[in-house]
């Protein structure tokens, strides 16, 4: 008792020595243009001239551009896009691994994780030249099925999905991996019982593991889902929001009116609702999860 | 678990092999293209391998000073950040885990509400700031700003809560101070999640390009992710040198990864999320 009262004696002078940096930084970097971005979605705000108060004019002008909202509509179709198969891939792909031997399976993990560390640029550089009319990859499968060569990236109804794929490939390998954290903390003893019993491999998919798995399931889901929609470099990179406008997802549509004097304020205002409503959906899920614990990795 | 027969052995193996060979494809196909003519990357029909190796692609980029100052700048500047954002993030992170000072509640909510802030919404208005600032054009435009995150010290902080309290109790008797204790029992057993952190960093400063775009104008602080996008738009013609270039940016990446991949492919656990 003598050394836990030692161990939480007071240290003022030395906590805030080491928590200055993080403080000041935080401060300067995140909580100023926070406070200070808060305060221009309610100003007509100018680079060259003096800013007007205007209340929530920012917010009913976001609310009722339809360029807005197409692009939250843009976003949520690429996040349904990505979402579903990227955990059903990384799910079958981890119960995989899991059989795997040890050697192997950490051969495995390794290559597979390689894609995550690659940046949206080159990412975004290699599946343009995939997707490219005349040398690209796509056309010569599908030509192979003696189908017709295709614009994917400029074509309404290929670009979305065709952007899509890099998410997907950038994403499986962290996906999988935490899939398989989470098939690694199952313990073997249930599916010994069932084993026992005489279950087969599909009744230990549904009945095991599926329900074991919920929470990361639920997890990746909610993270990756926001992450998704939140997703602009691969756009902006690979079509610029083109065409038209069927890949410019929610926050390339904000980035491309920053440029433009007049929208700041309305942009920042975008910014904000959309990180409401991320923010509601998550902390919602959350909350029916009933769990206030996390994933680290 | 029931053990696999044969068949079932050699088809887990092909699966597994063939979805690493998908996984890397797109890597090796972006290397294998830097090693094509011009007229051949884009040719069809469709080849994977070239038809005659060219080391020309990745001469040509390596032969051009401004590649190689953008690897060499965008290096530093990561090593720099991942080092400051690891000193800034653990010193915050044992000062939670550890010290007991007032107004710790307080400092705790207002350091992880920052966590939730999302970088689109203070986009525009950090450039104000950090404009202000006359930060424009600096090294410290591109360091300073991402440095502190409470991302990072909650992970450090989860890491030193699981060090025993007895390791330090031998020096706190002795007399040792805080600082001491923190420099000499908490830094040295960091190594683990060190790397993960560390390497986060790296990896966040290494393949942003949307904060150089925006913050560097002179050429002398350009960013490899900026370089990459800019030779993009502006010779675009040169499929073969991008391809080389992409292959090369990536390279210092992947040869960090493989060293510490036995540390970050075995960080990646869940904390009972059952």
């Amino acid at each position: 008792m003598d050394m836990r009262n030692k161990n939480f004696r007071q240290d003022n002078g030395t906590a805030y020595l080491l928590l200055a940096p993080i403080f000041i930084l935080l401060t300067i970097f995140v909580v100023i243009p926070f406070v200070y971005a808060l305060r221009v979605s309610f100003y007509d705000w100018s680079f060259y001239q003096d800013s007007v108060f205007v209340g929530f004019r920012n917010f009913r002008l976001v609310l009722t551009d339809d360029l807005f909202l197409e692009s939250v509509w843009v976003g949520l179709k690429f996040a349904l896009m990505v979402m579903p198969a990227m955990l059903v891939l990384s799910f079958l792909f981890a119960n995989v691994i899991k059989r795997l031997g040890p050697r192997f399976s950490g051969f495995v993990k390794t290559s597979v994780y390689i894609p995550t560390i690659i940046s949206g640029i080159v990412a975004s550089v290699i599946f343009v030249f995939i997707f490219d009319y005349t040398g690209g990859l796509a056309n010569y499968l599908i030509g192979l099925f003696g189908a017709e060569p295709k614009a994917w990236l400029a074509d309404v109804a290929t670009a979305l999905p065709s952007v899509a794929a890099p998410a997907i490939w950038l994403g499986f390998g962290l996906t999988t991996l935490i899939m398989l954290a989470g098939l690694h903390d199952i313990p073997e003893s249930y599916y010994e019982a069932a084993d026992l019993e005489g279950a087969g491999t599909w009744t230990k998919m549904v009945h095991i593991t599926i329900p074991l798995m919920r929470n990361v399931i639920l997890y990746l889901l909610v993270t990756g889902f926001t992450a998704q929609i939140s997703q602009f470099e691969l756009s902006l990179v690979m079509t610029n929001g083109g065409p038209l406008s069927v890949t410019t997802t929610p926050n390339l549509y904000i980035l491309n009116h920053f440029r433009n004097d007049v929208m700041v304020g309305n942009s920042i205002a975008a910014s904000l609702l959309l990180f409401v409503v991320l923010g509601s959906i998550s902390a919602i899920i959350f909350r029916i999860l009933n769990s206030e614990k996390a994933v680290d990795g | 678990m029931n053990k696999l027969t044969g068949i079932q052995r050699t088809a887990l193996t092909s699966i597994a092999a063939l979805v690493t060979a998908l996984a890397l494809f797109p890597l090796l196909w972006v290397v294998l293209a830097g090693f094509k003519g011009r007229a051949e990357v884009l040719a069809t029909p469709f080849r994977f391998f070239p038809k005659q190796w060219l080391v020309q692609n990745y001469t040509d980029i390596l032969g051009d000073p401004a590649f190689l100052k953008a690897m060499g700048v965008t290096f530093g500047g990561a090593i720099l950040f991942a080092a400051l954002s690891l000193g800034v993030n653990s010193a915050a992170a044992y000062v939670f885990a550890r010290l007991e000072f007032r107004f710790k509640k307080v400092l705790w909510v207002y350091v992880i509400t920052t966590m939730f802030i999302p970088g689109m919404a203070i986009l525009l208005t950090s450039f104000i700031v950090v404009n202000k600032m006359g930060m424009l054009d600096t090294l410290g435009v591109l360091v300073l700003p991402g440095v502190a995150s409470a991302g990072h010290m909650f992970f450090i902080r989860q890491f030193y809560l699981n060090i025993p309290l007895a390791l330090e109790e031998a020096a706190l008797i002795d007399g040792a101070g805080r600082v001491r204790i923190f420099t000499s029992v908490f830094l040295p057993m960091s190594f683990p999640v060190f790397v993960i952190v560390g390497i986060g960093s790296y990896l966040a400063y290494w393949n942003s390009f949307v904060w150089p775009t925006m913050t560097i104008t002179n050429p002398d602080l350009f960013q490899i992710m900026q370089y990459l996008y800019t030779f993009r738009s502006e010779r675009a013609t040169e499929m073969g040198m991008l391809m080389a270039g992409s292959a090369l940016s990536a390279t210092p990446t992947i040869i960090l990864f493989l060293i510490f991949q036995r540390y970050i492919i075995s960080g990646i656990k869940i904390s009972g999320l059952k």
